[in-house]
């Protein structure tokens, strides 16, 4: 399914999307595989799969650690490709991988795109990628017909604002906090306001991430927001081997979004 | 010739703004900074007084004649080891730290690898009554202890990073992280001519004191451009330094020499521009030491400061245009280089700047007897004392 043929249908349901990253090849390859698949069923609406990196500058210490455990694994583009290839006959919701710039430059731009159409891939999230130097790479997307994801943050001046959106496809990725991945217990005031206005003046959906992690910022988001992304809090309980707690609270998350009546 | 870098940040195909949403705003902030107050008359006379009345510039060229007869030509040592805190660095952190009191910051942050750019960032922001965080490499912490203390002397605090390989790659990525988190009141000084635009452009050019001084000194002393310029080359600040003024004199070759650690054909080097190839690292495009899935090699050298999987974009453009050459020497041979300059001049230098000694050392069949060659001398050795005789195995 395409990110824009779901969200289509999360229109239908008057809903917000729930977004979850998790670091591909933590704490191995085959544990992904099979969390994916569990995130589907408590009602996750996306899969973000992280490609680790020696030097992930954008991120805090848990995604770090987790990045550093794959890469000992020897966890790559090619062995995630053949991940995403047996997701194909597992997940029905959309996946995208989100990894720094130079993996998918080493890995070859086109090659990267052939390989997300053919293994269903819908998107990608490069965090050092920004608009400016995207053009290349963007192209190559386009010819496959993957969405790249651009980033928007508070600190983006309008002028950029429009023209990031006069390219973006998929969604825009709202960046909530200053500063790197990472739990944070509340979101800056000026977040919830900025977002509301951006999904105004966009024309494709708006989601939110970095610091999420606690139900009242769900609560709040999902009034504001097309999508919530939540990445470091999943990891850090995956980290601590709390998989019945964190897939209880992603449902508890979702069954938030889907009730209309309950409000912050 | 097109005046480099271009408005994107572009030597060629290198350079760039590889940078996270976040830090596009604050980096168009300094941009604009630099680009206006920080290239302004008002702002250079005011840099001026504090590079010559507060750092001791200009550095002398001095003529190293016993050291000349060793190799067999005619060797200028650009005396860097003289600038104030013992190293080039201050010619950079006076510019940025100065600059960022015009914007407004309060506080600075800056990597170091060697401590001699710590150092220099710490007391910049002590004369210029600005906060200071500085984040190190905690094996760096080890081998250059005394540069610690320095910048904790100076009223700077400082950060062990033990993530990653420990060293100043690491560094750089923590102080990165501070300042997504913290640019409203904080500027990130950069210590070499590496990271996204204007980085590499803005460093360059407060290093450039050093090629501008040498090309006037070397013209008054032999009434002559020199043959060739010879640094070492790790981000490649000293070296773009010496270089860039001479940049359209074609008949000056360059030469920068790297750290081949424990040898280049061994994992434990960091020759970036004679080994790597070129990938994204800290924000833009250019030479890197990486594995084939795009993942940064970790590094080795005997000098901190050179310790490092990346280099200037303007240094990959230099060699893919054949501006310059690069080569690289061994941990040993730099320890001999070191040795011979203390004991033939009576200058101890950095381990960092004995690689640019050890080159001559090892080339000397490659120089005639009436080339000039100009060394840039980037730091004095001092720090560098307890390490090599840890090394060579002497109780102090």
């Amino acid at each position: 399914m395409s990110i824009k043929q779901k969200f289509k249908l999360l229109a239908q349901e008057k809903r917000a999307g729930l977004i979850i990253y998790v670091t591909a090849g933590y704490p191995d390859i085959n544990f992904t595989e099979d969390f994916v698949q569990r995130l589907q069923e408590v009602g996750v609406d996306f899969i973000e799969i992280g490609v680790p990196f020696s030097d992930p500058v954008a991120d805090g210490p848990v995604i770090q650690a987790c990045s550093q455990k794959a890469l000992e694994n020897k966890v790559n583009l090619e062995s995630i490709f053949n991940l995403c290839d047996r997701l194909k006959s597992k997940l029905s919701i959309p996946y995208l991988l989100m990894s720094y710039y130079n993996p998918v430059y080493q890995y070859g731009l086109e090659k990267f795109a052939r390989d997300c159409a053919e293994t269903n891939v819908s998107g990608a999230i490069i965090p050092d990628l920004p608009f400016e130097e995207s053009a290349q790479f963007r192209a190559q997307l386009k010819k496959f017909s993957i969405d790249q994801i651009l980033f928007i943050s508070s600190t983006t001046s309008s002028e950029r604002r429009k023209k990031i959106l006069k390219v973006a496809t998929g969604f825009i990725y709202y960046i909530a906090v200053y500063g790197v991945t990472g739990t944070r217990d509340f979101l800056p005031e000026e977040t919830y306001q900025d977002v509301a206005r951006l999904r105004d003046q966009a024309t494709i959906p708006v989601a939110v991430g970095f610091g999420i992690s606690n139900r009242q910022q769900i609560l709040r988001l999902k009034t504001c927001a097309d999508g919530i992304i939540i990445g470091s809090f999943v990891m850090k309980e995956i980290m601590a081997g709390h998989y019945t707690y964190l897939l209880d609270t992603l449902k508890e998350f979702h069954r938030i979004l889907k009730n209309p009546d309950e409000k912050f | 010739m097109a005046k480099l870098p271009d408005k994107k940040g572009r030597f060629g195909i290198y350079g760039g703004k590889f940078a996270p949403e976040t830090l596009m705003a604050p980096i168009a902030e300094l941009e604009y900074a630099y680009f206006t107050t920080g290239t302004s008359r008002q702002f250079h006379k005011e840099l001026d007084y504090y590079l010559r009345n507060y750092a001791g510039r200009p550095t002398s060229l001095y003529y190293a004649e016993n050291f000349s007869k060793e190799i067999g030509c005619k060797v200028f040592l650009k005396r860097e080891d003289l600038a104030f805190t013992g190293a080039h660095k201050i010619n950079n952190t006076i510019g940025q730290v100065l600059l960022a009191k015009k914007m407004g910051k309060t506080r600075v942050i800056a990597e170091t690898g060697a401590g001699q750019h710590g150092v220099a960032t710490a007391t910049a922001a002590a004369l210029f009554k600005l906060e200071c965080e500085i984040y190190m490499g905690e094996i760096d912490m080890q081998r250059q202890a005394l540069n610690v203390y320095r910048m904790r002397l100076l009223g700077a605090r400082v950060n062990c990073v033990s993530s990653g390989s420990r060293t100043l790659k690491d560094a750089i990525n923590e102080a990165l992280r501070d300042w997504i988190s913290n640019f409203k009141t904080t500027h990130y000084v950069i210590g070499s001519v590496v990271g996204f635009h204007p980085f590499p452009v803005m460093v360059r050019d407060f290093q450039s004191v050093i090629g501008k001084e040498t090309r006037r000194q070397i013209l008054k002393m032999e009434k002559r451009l020199p043959d060739y310029l010879v640094a070492c080359v790790g981000g490649g600040s000293n070296s773009i330094g010496l270089f860039h003024p001479f940049y359209n004199d074609k008949n000056v070759k360059f030469i920068g020499v790297e750290a081949a650690g424990k040898g280049l054909d061994t994992d434990y080097h960091s020759a970036t521009l004679c080994k790597g190839t070129p990938g994204i690292l800290h924000g833009s495009f250019s030479y890197v030491l990486q594995d084939k899935n795009g993942q940064i090699h970790p590094t080795h050298s005997i000098s901190a400061g050179l310790d490092y999987p990346g280099t200037g974009p303007e240094h990959s453009f230099y060699k893919d245009t054949k501006r310059a050459e690069y080569y690289a020497v061994n941990d040993q041979q730099v320890l001999n280089a070191f040795h011979v300059l203390s004991e033939k001049e009576g200058i101890i230098p950095a381990l960092e700047s004995a690689h640019a000694i050890a080159y001559l050392v090892e080339n000397k069949k490659r120089f005639n007897p009436d080339d000039i060659v100009v060394v840039c001398l980037s730091g004095r050795g001092d720090k560098d004392v307890n390490e090599v005789a840890r090394i060579e195995g002497v109780q102090l």
